[in-house]
């Protein structure tokens, strides 16, 4: 039992690191999502199926990541995500000719200014390369709306990465 | 990536068409993060830290009984049992007239025996030992048993 858990925290701890890091910002709330998500997974491995571990580790670790924020700062942390990402500090503003890792640098901010479901759609399905049933299954959505919102925040990134890079 | 598109309503321009690009190309380069090394530990102490936390039963029921019931016999079986407790719950504890009645027969008919027994008894005792050994049911023994009183004489000699 244990060297089974073993495998899946070897497989799945680098996106349940991801996804939380993208939804909380702090890497310690981070690693303590993390480590409840897996906890919680310990406790529940003789009730899921071991062929939806991933989608059903990544739900539990967004809920919780979501839970934290919605401790953290009841308002100003939902009212924050429908803000898109600010432009101060590192984080390159509106410019042409921006370089790949600056580039890079960007997306993540600009992932991080999405509202939810949007953040979560994204981080899934094009940062981790999850299917579009497992995202669906994560986020407890139909594969219709995985579809359509996925549309809408590539569309926002897409209107974003354009003032960037015209 | 390409069928990223394949939902949204409007068509993409040659300029959106060139960003999705851009994006799919920059989300390439993203890619997962490593988790850093103080999780890994975290995570992997989990079996330990939880299995010091298994409920006592667990070690005592056999692992194989753990999986034989399915959740839907499981929990039907554990509402009808709920509901059972329930019901005998509020089944009202006071007996009923007629159970009074009868236990108060039952009883006027073991006295009755018990009665009969003594009797039986004093009559067996007078018929082997003589009428002066049945006093000793009502009064000190040792007064009727002419043994004991010479004995008492002897001791105070």
């Amino acid at each position: 039992m244990s060297r089974k858990f073993q495998t899946w925290v070897a497989q799945y701890q680098d996106q349940a690191w991801t996804l939380a890091r993208y939804l909380l910002k702090d890497p310690a709330e981070a690693e303590d999502a993390c480590q409840e998500a897996f906890v919680k997974l310990w406790r529940n491995q003789d009730k899921i199926d071991p062929e939806r571990i991933r989608p059903w580790l990544m739900k539990v670790t967004r809920n919780l990541c979501l839970d934290r924020l919605r401790r953290r700062h009841p308002t100003e942390e939902w009212e924050d995500w429908q803000q898109p990402a600010d432009d101060s500090g590192t984080i390159p503003g509106p410019m042409q000719g921006l370089q790949t890792r600056e580039l890079g640098e960007w997306l993540k901010h600009s992932i991080n200014g999405l509202t939810e479901p949007y953040r979560s759609l994204v981080v899934l399905r094009d940062v981790q390369q999850h299917s579009y049933e497992e995202v669906a299954n994560a986020l407890e959505l139909s594969l219709t709306q995985v579809k359509v919102y996925l549309h809408r925040a590539r569309k926002q990134l897409r209107e974003q990465l354009a003032e960037v890079r015209p | 990536m390409t069928d990223k598109r394949d939902n949204g309503s409007d068509t993409l321009s040659g300029a959106d068409e060139r960003y999705e690009r851009q994006l799919d190309a920059l989300f390439a380069q993203l890619g997962v993060e490593q988790a850093p090394a103080s999780l890994t530990r975290r995570l992997q102490r989990i079996p330990l830290e939880e299995g010091e936390r298994r409920p006592w039963w667990r070690s005592v029921w056999p692992a194989s009984l753990s999986g034989a019931w399915p959740r839907w016999v499981l929990a039907p079986a554990l509402a009808v049992a709920l509901l059972a407790v329930g019901l005998m719950m509020a089944l009202p504890q006071q007996p009923s007239q007629e159970d009074v009645m009868q236990a108060r027969q039952d009883l006027a008919l073991a006295f009755r025996y018990i009665d009969k027994a003594g009797l039986i008894t004093g009559q067996e005792i007078q018929s082997v030992l003589g009428g002066e050994l049945r006093h000793t049911v009502k009064g000190n023994l040792s007064k009727h048993i002419p043994f004991t009183e010479q004995s008492h004489e002897e001791e105070n000699s």
